[in-house]
C-alpha cells in the first residue's frame, strides 16, 4: 500500500475472468485511450512555460495524440500540475480534480508540483499529492519538454497495463472524498518533513547557529 | 545533547529567526548634507522637525526619515510642488529589523519632470503600527498597501480596502513576513492543508461582491448595509452535492437567478 | 440620452448609458445600451462572473471578479495570491549568492533579466564594480532576454484573440533563445546565471556566433508576425480603442514599462536613470499615443527590433578581459587553484560555507526589464543574509490598473486587455 489514496490494483478472487474476448477488448479501449488523452494544463509558474514549449512545434504533444488542451475540465483526461500550487490554490486545484470525469490521470509536473520544490514555505503545498491523486511525478525545476512528454508515455504505459477484469478498472473514487485531501493528515505531516537543503534554512542573517529541526509531531495540532 | 538541541530548536522556532545585533534602533547612517538633494533641502525648510534625518547610502541614493504622522501632508507636498513634482509613488514597503525593533515603512518617489528618486522611510513602534494610506495621492499605493498589510501587520488608515492580497482571507497564522513569524508557518501542514480546503464562501468572495450576487454574508463577514437576501445557516459549500436541491429558495442558491424574460 | 429604433411594429427605447467608443472611421465601435420598458425585469441586475484562478486566458493564476450588465463590465476586482511562493521571506534564510536561483522563478519568462537585476542592486549596496566585460554580456543577455519575454506575450496575446500561428512562431524563435540560455547556463529557463561581482560562466565559444545569428534571421520572423496581425482588421477591431489609460492616470497608477510608453510618457529607465552605459548605445524607445491595446502592441513590436539594435552594437563592443571583478570578497577562486592550493580552499570553503558578506547598508535598484521598471530593494545588516530582500515587481502595480482600463469594456475586451498588460503571475505574486 503506498501513500496515493488509492488501492493497489488487485485481481478478483479466482483469477479474474480474462479470456481471449476481454485481452482484445483490453487493448483496443486501451490503444483508444492512450493514443487520445487530453491533457487538462493546470499550468502556474514556470513549469506551464515548459508545458507550453512542449505543446509548441519543437516538442510537439500533438504528435501523442493530445491535439487538444482541453481547458474545461469536464472534457480532460490528464491533468498536468505544471508548477508550484500553494494553499490558496489547493482548494481550487481540488475542484478541478473533482470535476474531471473517469477515467482521468494526474501527472505532477516539476520538483514544486512534486513535493514543493524550493518552496519549503508557509504558503506552498508541498506536494500536490497531499491534495489529488498522481500517477507519474517528473522531476525538474523545470523539466525539460523531454521529460514532460517521458511522463506523458509513462501514463501511456499505465493505461496499457489497465484491464477491464480488474477491480480498479473504473477507478472510482469515493463520492464523500469530494473536496477533500488526498492523504490522512497523519500522512502529509509524514511526507511534508524537511529534507534536503530545506532543512538548513532555519537562520537568517547575522550568522546565527542553527539548531536542531523541529520533528512533525512537536508541532502545534 | 540531542534533546538540549531540540528544545533550543523548538524555541526558535516558536520564536522565529533570531536577528543579528548589528541592526540598529533607530535611522541609520551618518546625516548627509541637506543641500545635496535639493528636494531635501526645500522639505527641511518646510517641515522643519518633521524630517528627522537624511542619509545617503549606497553612493548615492537619498533617504530620509520622516515622521509618520506627518507623512500625507509630505507626500502630498512631494506630488504637488512643482518644484518637486514626484509623480511617481514607484513603491511602498516594510522592513523589519527583528528583536522588537520598530517597523519602517519605506516609500520610493521618482520624479519624471526633474529625474530624481528619493526615499521616504517613516518609523513605526511594534505598538502602534497604523500610519497614513498613500491612495488619496497616489492610486499606485492602493495595492503596495495592501501588500504591507497582509505581509506586516501595519494598518493603513484612510484605504479604501484594506484587507489581505497575497494569503487568502481567512488566514489566520498571523503576518507572514514579520521576523517572529517562522519560515514554513505556525500551523503544522496537516493543519495548513485542512483550512486552505475547507475555505467557505465568504473566503473566495469579498463582501460587495457577495452583494451583486444578491446575498449578504454571514457571521463574521457581515456588514449592516449590503443588500439581498440572506441564506438561511450562512453560506454554504456550493460545491457541497446537499445543497444541489432543485426548486428551493429560489434566490439563495447562487444569487442571480436569470430574469424570467429571457428565454 | 435616449435614442428609438423600429423593428417591424416594434419600437424600443433605448438608453445609452454611457458615452459610445469611436472607432478609426468615426463611427462608433462599442454603445454600451441598457433597452427601456420592453422588459422591466430585465436590466438592472447585475451578474457576478468569476475569472480563474485556473483559466486559459488569464496568463496565470489570476482571478478576475466581474460585475456584469449584459456583456459590459461595470465593475472588475482582481485577486491575486493564488501564486504566493513567499520569495522574499525565503531570501532572509539565504546567502547573497544562494538567491539568484530564486530570482529565476518570479519573472520566468525573462529570468535573466532578473539575475542581472539582483545582481546589480547587491554590487551597488556593496560598492562592487563589476568588469567592463561583465557590463556588457549583462546588456546582451538582458535584452535577449526582453525579446523572450516580449516573444512570449505576442504568442500567448496572439493565441487568446485567437490567431494560432503566431503563438507557434513565437514559440519556435524562443525555442533558439531556449537553446542560447541552455549552453550558457545549462538551463532553458532557470537560468541563475549571475553573482555578486560577475557571472557564473562567462560566454562559450560559438555562443556570440549563434547569438548574431538569431540577431540576423530574427527579423523576418518578427516581420511575418507583423504581417499576421498589424494592419489586420480582426486584430485592429479588438484592440484599438481597447483598453485606453490616460497619461496622468497612467502615472498615477504607477503604470511602467511599454503600458506607460503607450499612453504617450516617455518614460525608460535606460534611458532616465542609464545604468551600464546604456547612454552610449543608440536605440530609440518606442511611445505611443493613445493608450490603447494596439499602441501597447506596437510599443512591444517596437521594442523588440530596437533591442536587435542593441545586441548588435553590445557584441560588436564585447571586450576581451576577466567576467568576474577580482574581489575575494565575493568571488571564488579558479577551480585548479582550489584543487592545489590550501589558501584558495579554504577560500573557496569559506565563501561557500559561510556566504559572502555585505556592508551594512541599503540600495533599491531598478532596471528596465520587459514588464516595466523592476526595482530591487535590498538591505544588509553586515551579514551574509539580508535583512531584507524586496523585489518591485512592475506586474503587481500594473494588473493593479486593470479595473480602472476594463470599466465599460465587453467582456471579450477584459481578455485582451489583460493580454496587452504583459503580466506574470510569479512577479505579482512573489
Amino acid at each position: 500500500m503506498g501513500l496515493s489514496g488509492r488501492e493497489l490494483p488487485t485481481l478478483p478472487a479466482g483469477g479474474g475472468h480474462a479470456s481471449f474476448f476481454t485481452t482484445r477488448l483490453d487493448a483496443l479501449i486501451n490503444w483508444s485511450r492512450l493514443n487520445s488523452l487530453w491533457p487538462m494544463p493546470f499550468g502556474t509558474a514556470c513549469c506551464a512555460i515548459e508545458m507550453m514549449a512542449a505543446a509548441a512545434s519543437k516538442y510537439d504533444t500533438a504528435r501523442f495524440g493530445m491535439e487538444r488542451q482541453a481547458f474545461s475540465p469536464r472534457q480532460a483526461d490528464v491533468l498536468i500540475c505544471a508548477g508550484r500550487v500553494p494553499y490558496k490554490m489547493a482548494p481550487v486545484l481540488r475542484r478541478i480534480w473533482d470535476q474531471m470525469p473517469q477515467p482521468k490521470w494526474c501527472v505532477s509536473m516539476g520538483a514544486c508540483a512534486s513535493s514543493g520544490g524550493v518552496f519549503d514555505v508557509y504558503s506552498m503545498v508541498q506536494g500536490i499529492d497531499t491534495i489529488i491523486p498522481v500517477d507519474v511525478y517528473v522531476p525538474g525545476c523545470p523539466p525539460r519538454p523531454e521529460g514532460l512528454i517521458y511522463g506523458l508515455l509513462m501514463i501511456q504505459e499505465k493505461i496499457r497495463g489497465e484491464s477491464i477484469t480488474r477491480a480498479d478498472f473504473h477507478r472510482a473514487e469515493d463520492p464523500a472524498r469530494t473536496g477533500r485531501p488526498n492523504l490522512s493528515p497523519e500522512v502529509i505531516e509524514e511526507v511534508t518533513v524537511p529534507f534536503g537543503n530545506s532543512t538548513r534554512q532555519n537562520r537568517v542573517s547575522g550568522m546565527v547557529p542553527s539548531h536542531a529541526l523541529l520533528r512533525p509531531r512537536d508541532r502545534k495540532p | 545533547m540531542a534533546d538540549k538541541d531540540l528544545n533550543e530548536g523548538l524555541r526558535d522556532l516558536e520564536s522565529g529567526p533570531r536577528t543579528s545585533e548589528t541592526a540598529g534602533e533607530g535611522p541609520r547612517g551618518e546625516a548627509a548634507d541637506a543641500a545635496s538633494h535639493p528636494t531635501v533641502a526645500a522639505m527641511r525648510a518646510k517641515f522643519g522637525d518633521a524630517v528627522r534625518h537624511h542619509t545617503v547610502v549606497a553612493g548615492d541614493e537619498h533617504v530620509v526619515y520622516i515622521a509618520p504622522e506627518r507623512v500625507r501632508d509630505i507626500l502630498g507636498w512631494l506630488k504637488d510642488d512643482p518644484a518637486q513634482d514626484y509623480a511617481f509613488l514607484m513603491d511602498v514597503t516594510a522592513v523589519d529589523y527583528g528583536g522588537g525593533r520598530p517597523l519602517e515603512v519605506v516609500y520610493q518617489m521618482w520624479s519624471l519632470t526633474h529625474k530624481r528618486q528619493l526615499r521616504l522611510k517613516a518609523t513605526l513602534p511594534l505598538s502602534a503600527l497604523e500610519i497614513d494610506s498613500a491612495v488619496p495621492l497616489y492610486n499606485s499605493a492602493n495595492w503596495l498597501e495592501r501588500e504591507v498589510y497582509d505581509l506586516f501587520g501595519i494598518r493603513f488608515r484612510g484605504h479604501p480596502d484594506l484587507r489581505r492580497i497575497m494569503m487568502p482571507e481567512n488566514y489566520a497564522e498571523g503576518h507572514p513576513l514579520r521576523k517572529d513569524f517562522p519560515l514554513r508557518g505556525r500551523f503544522s501542514r496537516a493543519e495548513q492543508t485542512r483550512r486552505a480546503m475547507e475555505m467557505e464562501l465568504e473566503d473566495y468572495y469579498i463582501p460587495t461582491e457577495l452583494a451583486t450576487a444578491g446575498m449578504r454574508a454571514t457571521g463574521e463577514h457581515a456588514s449592516a448595509d449590503a443588500a439581498g437576501p440572506s441564506t438561511p445557516g450562512g453560506m454554504r459549500r456550493p460545491n457541497d452535492p446537499d445543497n444541489w436541491a432543485l426548486g428551493t429558495e429560489g434566490g439563495a442558491e447562487g444569487g442571480a437567478s436569470s430574469p424570467e424574460g429571457v428565454e | 440620452m435616449s435614442s428609438t429604433t423600429t423593428r417591424g411594429t416594434r419600437t424600443v427605447e433605448y438608453l445609452v448609458t454611457r458615452t459610445p467608443q469611436m472607432g478609426v472611421d468615426g463611427r462608433p465601435t462599442s454603445v454600451p445600451v441598457m433597452p427601456l420598458g420592453v422588459e422591466p425585469e430585465m436590466h438592472g441586475e447585475h451578474m457576478l462572473i468569476n475569472i480563474g484562478p485556473q483559466h486559459p486566458a488569464t496568463h496565470g493564476v489570476l482571478r478576475l471578479v466581474l460585475e456584469l450588465d449584459g456583456e459590459t463590465v461595470v465593475r472588475c476586482i482582481p485577486h491575486i495570491g493564488y501564486l504566493h511562493s513567499s520569495f522574499e521571506k525565503l531570501g532572509e534564510y539565504r546567502d547573497w549568492n544562494q538567491i539568484v536561483p530564486l530570482t529565476d522563478r518570479m519573472d520566468y519568462l525573462a529570468p535573466l533579466i532578473y539575475n542581472c537585476a539582483y545582481a546589480m542592486a547587491v554590487e551597488k549596496m556593496m560598492g562592487i564594480e563589476v568588469t567592463e566585460r561583465c557590463k556588457v554580456v549583462r546588456v546582451i543577455l538582458m535584452e535577449m532576454d526582453r525579446i523572450f519575454s516580449h516573444l512570449l506575450w505576442i504568442g500567448t496575446t496572439a493565441i487568446d484573440i485567437g490567431a494560432f500561428t503566431v503563438f507557434l512562431y513565437a514559440f519556435q524563435e524562443r525555442e533558439r533563445i531556449y537553446d542560447l540560455h541552455e549552453a550558457l547556463t545549462g538551463a532553458r529557463i532557470t537560468t541563475s546565471s549571475t553573482r555578486i561581482g560577475g557571472m557564473m560562466a562567462d560566454l562559450p565559444d560559438g555562443w556570440t556566433d549563434a547569438l548574431r545569428h538569431f540577431i540576423n534571421t530574427f527579423p523576418k520572423t518578427l516581420d511575418e508576425i507583423e504581417t499576421l496581425l498589424t494592419h489586420n482588421n480582426l486584430w485592429i477591431g479588438r484592440n484599438q480603442n481597447i483598453g485606453v489609460i490616460s497619461a496622468e492616470d497612467a502615472i498615477n497608477y504607477g503604470l511602467t514599462g511599454p503600458n506607460l510608453r503607450a499612453s504617450g510618457v516617455a518614460y525608460d529607465v535606460r534611458k532616465d536613470r542609464p545604468y551600464y552605459d546604456y547612454d552610449t548605445y543608440e536605440f530609440d524607445v518606442p511611445v505611443g499615443e493613445h493608450g490603447d491595446n494596439y499602441d501597447r502592441y506596437l510599443c512591444r513590436m517596437e521594442e523588440m527590433r530596437q533591442s536587435l539594435r542593441i545586441l548588435q552594437q553590445a557584441l560588436d563592443r564585447l571586450p576581451g578581459g576577466p567576467i568576474n571583478v577580482d574581489d575575494p570578497r565575493v568571488i571564488l577562486p579558479g577551480k585548479t587553484d582550489v584543487m592545489s592550493d590550501m589558501e584558495s580552499m579554504i577560500h573557496h570553503f569559506k565563501l561557500v560555507m559561510e556566504g559572502v558578506k555585505a556592508p551594512v547598508g541599503e540600495s533599491w535598484f531598478s532596471v528596465e526589464s520587459s514588464k516595466g521598471e523592476l526595482g530591487m530593494y535590498v538591505v544588509s545588516d553586515g551579514g551574509s543574509k539580508p535583512v531584507r530582500w524586496r523585489v518591485r515587481g512592475p506586474s503587481f502595480v500594473n494588473i493593479s490598473a486593470l479595473p480602472k482600463m476594463v470599466e465599460g469594456q465587453l467582456l471579450a475586451d477584459v481578455i485582451a486587455v489583460n493580454a496587452s498588460l504583459d503580466i506574470v503571475l510569479g512577479e505579482i505574486d512573489r
